[in-house]
């Protein structure tokens, strides 16, 4: 750039002094003159023109053509080159630029032309072909330059002043291109060249990246790249990914395949760097992702994407993800198999009652797995996110009930005391887990039946881990789900709050009462709001008159404070705490209810037969040989039966065993529990069932009673809009139909898709 | 009530002959004596004469399960004939099996029929009713209430699958299927609601069951229904 710059400047001042027509001389003795005298400025006329040789044209462009001759032969030049410089300045100072031009011209083409002999010859290596190819266009390039340079004075004058005309280095391109780059035979032996050279790269051989380069760059120089070469490159490219998608599909399993296509891609734009036109990237890369890609994505995705998710391959998916996430609906593909897969494999989860056990951990940690995918591989993509919850919430009620149910079974097991497993704030990560399973379900009022037998138990057992988790544990549900949901459980705590208060005002009312012989005893009484709780069977025993008594006692001291309320005492809930002496010592016996009177009857008599037992306590049949059982038979035996056995019959004899010992000093022993589960969880679903046929019931008559007269399928949406529990159509139908059956509302006489209100 | 307004403006006499009835009877000598003479004039007198050959002296106002035997005998037609249902129909009848005498005065003034061979030549007529549409649903309708056991709301299997058989059978090319889905079903009654959408159901389904939509109205019997016959259809017959 410099150079040039100087060269204009130069020529400008070149020419201001060889224009020697016209001199100004200006006496300007403004300095030394006198003051007074006249200044004088002479203007004097040109001398003379100076003239040119009248063959100076001709011999001039003799040198000049010498010169070019002997630079395309690529020899020594006569003539410094300032002098030929000189020589074209002077020319076209001399009007002569437009004859040189075409004298230029003609003499370039010439030689351009008589150069395409050796490219038409039978070749027989590509690469020699190519090579030679090169060389010529480096030579004729190396050639222009120095020719432009000679006539530079020519290219910035002539050249500029003629839009029409070309500069010389596009003279020369354009010569090159017409009489050799445009010949079909050189054209297409060139790039089949090339194409067979990148086809080489392609399988693995190393190639002359330079000459690939080189030539490439000449194509775009000769603005032939897009036509002559890029389209053939691109359907070669086509079919070489083509086919070679298919062949390794089959051979290689995914996660090969995937690292396969990542190379490839990888090779191209390394391709693209080194030797491509920069403007085929987007077509090529396009192309490979089509074939190697777009083409295979169904492919992919059914042979390999399970196994992937499977192993939990995160390095794999992430590739799977990156490459998917290049093609269109690559990713709404991969997301439509994910959210498949999910649903397959948790329902497998869901759906066995062997793995019941284990489902709610299971359900944990394959949400935290997913999750995890999701958010590593899938760059916690929004759509995987929303596919991934929209799966849960399908499998997870593809089981009706027993999910919920079991759900809330794990959690009254990380609330019940004794588990040690967690500290608090892992127990609260647990519950915040167990939240997003429990939003997934559909029946939640199964859940919170479960949920409420459990808790009542925990909180009249005392066995409650934690007030503070237990409150945490109601917030979220009552954050999910509204307080309606909760008042129950609510109600609960409330009332071993108030129970809590009662007592102590109760004890204090003791000590002043006259009862003196009962102040030995301490009694705490839970007040259970009904409804709130559980509805738990009634059972009538026969209680010591201490007990009784002190039942009566407290009735009065509740009612006198609540008046017009109804107090039903539950003993199957009541458990108590016996002092007894064994011959190793006293003992302190934590027993629930019954077992405590069965244990008292001893302290009359020290034999008992069965029967007795049964006729003194009147405890149900069953109910009396399994606290006998677990009194007798279990582990702390305070009892002996007689004869032993595991099974108590009705002609076993029961003896107080004095030779008790046990190394701890308070001793708790366990009811045996009734293999209830079965039969309670019935109970449970059974009541949860009946619940939503009178919330069904309800709902309809509520909208008929709105609407009057409503056509079924508005009636339908209307339920399900209303109704929050899972529900099949079918079953709504039985449910009009048994209120139409009672009159509640009948169908149209003339409309039978109609529902009329009665009133 | 509509009906009884009606009846009570237009037959004036009736109710006047109703009072002498009971003497009528007595006299049976006069009674066989105007029956000769006014042979093709409606008489309602002879009507309840008539009426009075069927019922017993312990229940002289209700025509019982044997006097309607012998009913159907003298008229010619078998007591499950169609034409049974809608004469039965035209007298208002509340109780399969029995009339009684104003269900008899009635159905019998409308037809003006007051001997044995007059409703014989009605029969046809009674047949060709069941051929409108609409008069065939209030038929059809009105035999639900006819046939069931007035102590249940609802009609048992049985009485249900002779009555379908009786109105649908001839009609309905489905019957048969629906019979024997019935048959093997764990259902012992129908309500009311069943049967009116049974009707509906003949009258509106294709028999290759293509236009029912499990999503629509239909009780839950039809679903069941059409699933059965579904599953049915989609084995293979073994012929």
């Amino acid at each position: 750039m410099d150079q040039t710059e100087n060269d204009r400047k130069r020529a400008n001042f070149s020419a201001l002094s060889n224009a020697n027509g016209a001199i100004i001389k200006m006496t300007a003795n403004a300095g030394t003159g006198k003051p007074g005298d006249i200044k004088k400025i002479v203007i004097k006329n040109f001398k003379s023109k100076p003239t040119l040789p009248d063959n100076y044209q001709e011999q001039t462009w003799q040198k000049l053509r010498e010169a070019v001759i002997a630079i395309q032969m690529s020899k020594r030049i006569e003539y410094s080159l300032e002098e030929l410089y000189q020589a074209v300045e002077n020319m076209c100072s001399h009007k002569m630029d437009s004859q040189l031009y075409v004298n230029l011209t003609a003499l370039a083409e010439q030689h351009v032309k008589a150069n395409i002999i050796p490219f038409l010859a039978e070749s027989g290596d590509k690469l020699v072909y190519l090579k030679k190819m090169n060389e010529y266009w480096q030579a004729h390039c190396q050639q222009m330059i120095m020719i432009r340079s000679i006539f530079l004075y020519l290219d910035r004058t002539y050249v500029l002043q003629n839009p029409t005309v070309h500069s010389i280095w596009d003279m020369g391109l354009e010569l090159f291109r017409d009489h050799i780059a445009l010949n079909g035979l050189v054209q297409s032996r060139t790039v089949e060249g090339i194409l067979i050279l990148i086809e080489k790269e392609r399988h693995g051989e190393t190639v002359d990246r330079t000459l690939l380069k080189s030539l490439l760059r000449m194509l775009s120089d000769l603005q032939i790249y897009r036509d002559a070469f890029e389209q053939k490159f691109l359907v070669a490219t086509k079919h070489l990914y083509q086919s070679e998608g298919q062949a390794k599909m089959e051979v290689l399993d995914v996660p090969a395949y995937l690292q396969h296509v990542d190379k490839r891609l990888q090779e191209e734009n390394e391709r693209l760097l080194h030797y491509l036109d920069s403007c085929t990237k987007h077509q090529l890369i396009v192309t490979v992702e089509r074939q190697l890609i777009n083409e295979h994505v169904t492919g992919i995705l059914q042979k390999g994407l399970d196994q992937l998710l499977e192993e939990n391959r995160m390095a794999d998916l992430t590739l799977m993800y990156q490459l998917f996430s290049r093609v269109k609906n690559g990713t709404t593909e991969l997301c439509a198999h994910f959210n498949a897969y999910i649903k397959k494999k948790g329902r497998t989860i869901v759906i066995d009652p062997e793995k019941d056990k284990s489902m709610v951990q299971d359900l944990l940690d394959y949400k935290d797995k997913m999750d995890n995918i999701v958010n590593t591989c899938f760059e916690r993509n929004e759509k995987f996110g929303n596919s991934l919850r929209e799966a849960f919430e399908y499998f997870i009620n593809q089981r009706s009930n027993k999910p919920a149910e079991l759900i809330a079974k794990y959690v009254d097991m990380k609330l019940r005391a004794g588990n040690k497993e967690a500290t608090e704030e892992e127990l609260e990560q647990i519950l915040d887990k167990i939240m997003v399973q429990f939003r997934f379900i559909h029946g939640k009022d199964v859940f919170e039946a479960f949920y409420k037998k459990d808790l009542a138990k925990r909180l009249l057992v005392g066995k409650s881990a934690s007030v503070d988790a237990e409150k945490s544990m109601l917030s979220k549900l009552k954050q999910e789900c509204g307080g309606g949901f909760t008042s129950k459980l609510e109600g609960m705590f409330k009332d071993m709050e108030l129970s809590r208060d009662i007592n102590l005002a109760f004890r204090q009312s003791m000590q002043n009462s006259e009862h003196k012989e009962l102040q030995n005893i301490d009694l705490t009484v839970n007040i259970l709001t009904m409804g709130f709780w559980p509805t738990y069977p009634v059972m009538e025993v026969t209680l010591p008159h201490e007990l009784l008594q002190y039942q009566s006692i407290f009735n009065k001291f509740y009612l006198a404070k609540h008046s017009g309320r109804k107090l039903q005492w539950q003993p199957t809930l009541g458990h108590c705490v016996l002092k007894a002496q064994f011959d190793a010592g006293p003992k302190d016996l934590q027993v629930s209810l019954f077992q405590a009177l069965v244990l008292l009857l001893f302290n009359f008599d020290l034999t008992i037969p069965f029967e007795d037992i049964r006729t003194a306590v009147n405890i149900e049949n069953g109910e009396l040989k399994r606290t006998l059982q677990s009194l007798a038979c279990g582990k702390a035996r305070v009892l002996t039966k007689i004869p032993k056995g595991r099974e108590v019959e009705n002609t076993d004899k029961f003896q107080f065993n004095n030779e008790f010992t046990n190394k701890l000093f308070r001793i708790k022993i366990n009811q045996i529990q009734m293999k209830e589960t079965t039969e309670e969880q019935k109970a449970t679903e059974e009541r949860v069932y009946q619940d939503r046929q009178y919330q069904i019931d309800a709902a309809i008559v509520r909208i008929m009673k709105m609407r009057k007269t409503l056509s079924h399928n508005l009636l339908i949406t209307e339920l399900y809009k209303q109704l929050t529990f899972p529900v099949k159509p079918a079953d709504l139908k039985k449910r009009i139909e048994s209120l139409i059956d009672r009159d509640y509302m009948e169908r149209d006489k003339d409309n039978q898709n109609q529902y009329n209100y009665v009133a | 009530m509509p009906r009884g307004k009606r009846r009570h403006a237009i037959d004036m006499r009736p109710s006047e002959d109703d009072q002498q009835s009971t003497k009528r009877q007595r006299n049976s000598y006069q009674n066989s004596r105007r029956y000769s003479k006014t042979d093709d004039a409606f008489s309602q007198k002879r009507c309840l004469t008539w009426f009075r050959e069927y019922t017993t002296p312990d229940d002289p106002d209700t025509l019982g399960p044997e006097g309607m035997e012998k009913f159907c005998e003298d008229i010619g037609v078998e007591p499950e004939n169609v034409a049974m249902l809608v004469l039965a129909y035209k007298m208002g009848a509340k109780q399969m099996g029995f009339f009684t005498q104003s269900e008899w005065l009635k159905g019998l003034t409308d037809l003006q029929c007051d001997t044995a061979s007059k409703v014989q030549c009605k029969l046809e007529h009674l047949r060709s009713l069941l051929n409108d549409p609409n008069t065939f649903k209030i038929i059809y309708r009105y035999a639900y209430d006819f046939a069931r056991d007035k102590d249940q709301r609802s009609m048992d299997i049985e009485t249900a699958k002779a009555m379908l058989q009786l109105l649908l059978g001839k009609h309905w090319p489905l019957y048969a299927q629906f019979a024997q889905f019935l048959e093997q079903s764990k259902y012992k009654v129908i309500n009311k609601d069943q049967w009116c959408n049974i009707l509906e159901f003949s009258r509106t389904i294709s028999n290759d069951l293509t236009n029912y939509d499990v999503d629509g109205a239909w009780p839950v019997m039809l679903d069941e229904f059409v699933e059965w016959l579904r599953q049915l259809r989609a084995q293979p017959t073994i012929s």
